[in-house]
């Protein structure tokens, strides 16, 4: 369980001039799901958006044994790191089973590609249901699901989810927390993006937590829910 | 004239004026650019066919498609080597390079083909066919039945084609398609090739219905751009409707106003929607 699958060091990233992340370091080890926690505005997205290449950034970012940083974004998608972006990004006026096929794109693996489908359709029935409907027409949590799936089409070897329970009710965030558990189990390692930390910490191993561009802890989830500070911060008991 | 004879008429310019819509339609919702150079391009096309058919005498209809691969590489070398280095600059630069490019395709045209009217006469150009009493030139039903069998052929490439997929998404989210694995710059070229390519079979199309010149550019554009904004960027049947009643209009206004006026009739349109969007975006601020 301990080979590194991410690696980041010294991870530089902003917009423009103004600078959010301020040297981090972080690792991901095969088939772990690890959660990165912090408040609104702590750099989190921007994070993702660094190792998906989408923003400028200084450091390293190792990924099974690849350097992403001279990638585009599309190229760090074919190594396998797939992200379902804050605010679930659909293509809102494409078919549910559309964007499921988006997530497809690079696969020439005809019947794998239908083995998936069958597989999202299992794990979201409600997916099924609507796979003829526009994705912009589906509901928070179904859009969610829809998003997951999308990623999921891509057979990743690293899901970064951002913000997954953002707007959703807790009966939805418990179900996609079950889901996530499940692909982990059938041998998806994933970056748990999350305000929620409750939620996160609920199916996580391990977690780091990031203030200001910093990570300020890190550790197992068992030693972080013990950090008493954190307890005050984040979860909100004494 | 029998009044279902003009409305034919109409009808069968209309299915050629959708057809050139389409590819500005195409690269305007998927670049955001709209290609003032698309008209140029219509009548670049024209050419190809022309000399096809004059040069080599092959028939107008089976030089399309060869008009069309010229053309796509065209568009595909324009987008990927000049269009793609400003794709992310203002309106206005895109406005302008297109422009500049139309200003240097029609003085290229009159330096290399002259200013000369060309018109693509085969041997059945006098022909006709009788459709329920009314008389359609058969170059005109031709053209007419190409426009919708293309519009039907993007369609289906678009709602049924890994590349049709990847096309609606960019246009629909630029950043979530990087993300899964577009790559833009070549999407683009591919994409702005396309809308030439169907420039470049309007253009062969309307050299048989009419006359080709350096100079047809720019009211084809301005046609196109109307069409355009009353079908909408997503829908490729509400490109050919604005086609088919731009025809429709110009073909009545020929008769019953005079044939000068049929330019009339979109730059009349053109002048009202200017007019009329931006008084419809203020009050929805
Ligand atoms: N597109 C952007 N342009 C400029 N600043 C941004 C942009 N996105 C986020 N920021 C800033 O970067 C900081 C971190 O934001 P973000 O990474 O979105 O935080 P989080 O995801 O943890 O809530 C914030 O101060 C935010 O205002
Ligand atoms: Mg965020």
């Amino acid at each position: 369980m301990s080979n590194p699958l991410l690696t980041i060091s010294g991870l530089r990233a902003g917009y423009g001039a103004a600078p959010v992340l301020f040297g981090l370091d972080l690792k991901i080890n095969e088939g772990e799901i690890v959660a990165l926690v912090g408040s609104n505005g702590a750099g989190k997205t921007t994070l993702l958006r660094a190792i998906s290449r989408m923003i400028a950034a200084e450091g390293s970012i190792n990924f099974a044994g690849k350097e992403l940083m001279p990638l585009t974004p599309e190229q760090v998608f074919a190594t396998g790191l797939v992200q379902v972006p804050e605010g679930r990004q659909l293509f809102a006026r494409m078919t549910v089973e559309e964007n499921l096929r988006m997530g497809a794109l690079l696969r020439r693996d005809p019947e794998g590609v239908v083995r998936s489908f069958a597989r999202m359709y299992e794990l979201f029935p409600i997916l099924a249901e609507r796979r003829r409907q526009m994705a912009g027409s589906l509901s928070g949590g179904e859009q969610q699901m829809c998003a997951l799936a999308r990623g999921l089409m891509a057979e990743p070897k690293l899901l970064m989810v951002d913000e997954m329970s953002l707007g959703l009710a807790p009966v939805v965030v418990d179900q996609l927390l079950v889901v996530l558990s499940d692909i982990r189990k059938a041998g998806v390692t994933i970056l748990l993006v999350e305000q929620d930390v409750f939620a996160a910490f609920s199916v996580a191993d391990r977690g780091y937590v990031i203030e200001t561009g910093h990570i300020v802890r890190e550790g197992t989830v068992a030693e972080l829910e013990r950090d008493s500070d954190l307890r005050k911060a984040y979860l909100g008991v004494a | 004239m029998l009044f279902a004879q003009i409305l034919v008429n109409g009808v069968m310019l209309g299915g050629l004026y959708g057809l050139m819509a389409l590819g500005m339609a195409l690269v305007w919702g998927v670049l955001n650019i709209v290609n003032l150079a698309h008209g140029a391009f219509v009548m670049l096309g024209g050419y190809c066919v022309y000399f096809l058919f004059t040069g080599l005498h092959l028939d107008p209809f089976a030089a399309l498609p060869i008009a069309m691969v010229v053309m796509f590489v065209v568009g595909y070398l324009l987008q990927r080597y000049l269009l793609n280095l400003i794709i992310r600059s203002s309106h206005l630069n895109t406005l302008l390079i297109t422009f500049g490019l139309d200003v240097v395709l029609t003085y290229l045209a009159q330096l290399a083909f002259s200013a000369d009217f060309r018109a693509i006469n085969p041997t059945y150009a006098g022909s006709n066919v009788t459709l329920l009493g009314v008389t359609i030139p058969l170059v005109r039903f031709g053209a007419f039945l190409t426009a919708l069998v293309l519009a039907a052929a993007l369609w289906v490439m678009l709602e049924r084609t890994r590349l049709g997929h990847s096309i609606r998404a960019t246009s629909q989210n630029l950043i979530a398609a990087r993300l899964y694995g577009v790559d833009p710059a070549q999407l683009y070229a591919v994409t702005f090739g396309l809308g030439a390519a169907l420039a470049g079979a309007a253009g062969g199309l309307y050299g048989m219905v009419s006359q080709v010149t350096p100079y047809i550019g720019a009211t084809l554009t301005a046609k196109s751009f109307v069409i355009t904004i009353m079908g909408g960027l997503d829908n490729p049947f509400g490109i050919i409707l604005g086609g088919l009643f731009i025809g429709i209009a110009e073909a009545l206004a020929a008769i019953y106003i005079g044939p000068t006026f049929t330019d009339a009739i979109s730059f009349g349109l053109l002048v009202l929607i200017l007019v009329a969007r931006p008084a419809r975006s203020l009050r929805g601020a």
